[in-house]
């Protein structure tokens, strides 16, 4: 009998994801993937083999072990996750049996948390990924977010690693840091020291393509940059949209476009920002690719 | 004597980190038919002469982007490999690989005011808009959507003052210079010409779109 997970409960942009749909840019489709590569990770590690992660978002998911048995990894901001009642550890592993009922609500911080399994994602990989785009609506569960009523199948993977026991070093708080963007030189010198010395706060617009900051000391309510030819975008870009409202282009992003970029989000900070909630202030700093290069390095 | 400062038809382009795990070969900073034409060259050397550890190269419509792993690759030993092709780079790259023809139905509701804002009929412009072989300027907006252009001078509109929530797959749109196709539903700024049945986006398929850069095409009217 198949492993088969029952969602009794799917909160929204409950989605599928895997690494990404890589070299696809080209035809119009961003690699989506993990939120927070790492917890994705590590929730892997944790799981022992699977492919394909169910990424949930604050409002959390209820699901039942219909038929089989698995381990699940859980990691990815702080959540509160329940096996039949019980309340088992954050990032952590439970091993569900038939008729279990894991019930994860949200936790203290974090947006989003990944369900790993030591099975595969029963999902058609699409392009060569079982990621879900929510922007192309391709991928994962018939290329849309999971939803109340939905039943996945999990297939079992040949020899799933053994779990591994992992220590979460807590993220960094300091300011995120950038390298200058595309278009930054044709930002004002005043806009430009503004970026760096104001604050910022996550806005309450927040999703896998791209998360709008509130501003609060109008450093961009000037900047009025028209007609840009468009051109490629990657994630960690933020862009100026029209109004003057900073957003933060994230997993989901379109592949082009035609506002202004006035810096890219380092890589290795990337993951911390996707945590943040709305609300949550930040401030920015600029340091240079080689830099952002061995940040990402020292993070492995 | 040799001239030394025969016009070089592409223009110089510079090399831009976009973040720390792509470089952008940038050939302009607006939209000219040179620079597209040595975004489209080049992206197809590297085609042919892949630079290692660069694992996805896209051409927009003035700049080439090429996406590394920064865990293995390390950009300034790509930014040298690039220049090395850069100087390689002729026009006889630049050359067509595939021919299309469009129909189209003109049929939008901005036709007739396109139309008129160029002081034609809107007979006279569906025949002007289709006079010329157009090319794929670029792809990558959207899941199939492409770029065509450029038209003659006398066939430059900017956009509309706002915007359609939603326009369906094949709508043939025009602005800027170029006529553009959806090939899913999409929100749009552009006029809306018409539409084709010529789809340009197939999840299933390998690859998933039919136009590449480059390609020529050519719209006609349905029939």
């Amino acid at each position: 009998m198949n492993t088969r997970l029952f969602i009794t409960r799917a909160g929204p942009l409950t989605t599928i994801q895997d690494a990404g749909r890589f070299g696809m840019l080209r035809h119009g489709i961003s690699a989506s993937g993990p939120m927070d590569r790492a917890a994705y990770a590590l929730a892997g590690q944790l799981a022992g083999g699977g492919s394909g992660a169910i990424e949930i978002t604050t409002a959390g998911i209820d699901l039942v072990l219909d038929a089989g048995n698995c381990r699940l990894g859980l990691a990815g901001g702080v959540f509160t996750a329940r096996h039949n009642d019980r309340v088992v550890p954050w990032p952590g592993v439970v091993t569900l049996s038939a008729g279990d009922r894991l019930s994860i609500t949200p936790g203290p911080a974090g947006n989003y948390g990944y369900l790993r399994f030591d099975a595969d994602l029963d999902c058609p990989p699409v392009l060569g990924s079982v990621a879900t785009s929510t922007r192309a609506g391709i991928g994962g569960y018939r290329g849309r977010a999971l939803l109340t009523g939905d039943r996945v199948d999990l297939r079992p993977v040949a020899e799933p690693a053994a779990p591994v026991t992992v220590t979460v070093t807590p993220p960094d708080n300091g300011p995120l840091r950038f390298v200058w963007g595309l278009h930054a030189d044709l930002f004002s010198p005043t806009i430009r020291q503004g970026f760096l010395q104001q604050p910022f706060a996550i806005g309450r617009r927040h999703d896998r393509m791209g998360i709008r900051l509130d501003d609060p000391h109008g450093v961009f309510a000037e900047a009025s940059i028209l007609s840009l030819v468009s051109d490629a975008i990657v994630p960690g870009d933020i862009q100026i949209l029209g109004d003057g409202t900073p957003t933060v282009l994230m997993r989901d992003h379109q592949p082009t476009g035609g506002y202004p970029r006035i810096a890219t989000v380092i890589s290795a900070d990337l993951d911390r920002l996707a945590q943040m909630r709305p609300g949550t202030m930040l401030s920015f700093a600029a340091i240079t690719a080689d830099h952002a290069l061995s940040l990402l390095r020292s993070q492995i | 004597m040799t001239d030394l400062s025969a016009p070089n038809a592409f223009p110089v382009p510079t090399i831009v980190p976009l973040g720390d795990a792509c470089l952008l070969v940038r050939f302009g900073t607006t939209l000219t038919d040179q620079a597209n034409r040595a975004v489209i060259a080049f992206a197809r050397l590297l085609e042919r002469e892949p630079v290692p550890g660069v694992d996805e190269v896209m051409p927009n419509l003035v700049s080439v982007l090429l996406r590394f792993d920064p865990l293995r690759a390390h950009p300034a030993q790509i930014a040298g490999e690039i220049r090395l092709r850069l100087f390689a780079l002729g026009d006889s790259d630049a050359d067509a690989p595939a021919h299309w023809t469009l129909p189209t139905v003109f049929d939008g509701p901005d036709l007739e005011e396109v139309a008129t804002l160029l002081g034609l009929s809107a007979a006279a412009f569906v025949s002007a808009h289709n006079s010329r072989t157009l090319r794929v300027l670029a792809t990558g907006f959207a899941p199939g959507f492409v770029y065509c252009g450029m038209h003659d001078d006398a066939l430059v509109l900017p956009r509309r003052t706002s915007v359609r929530p939603m326009v369906p797959a094949g709508t043939v749109l025009f602005a800027a210079g170029q006529t553009a196709i959806t090939a899913t539903p999409l929100p749009t700024g552009w006029h809306v010409l018409g539409r084709t049945d010529f789809a340009n986006f197939d999840a299933s398929a390998s690859p998933p779109t039919r136009l590449s850069p480059g390609d020529t095409v050519q719209f006609t009217v349905a029939t």
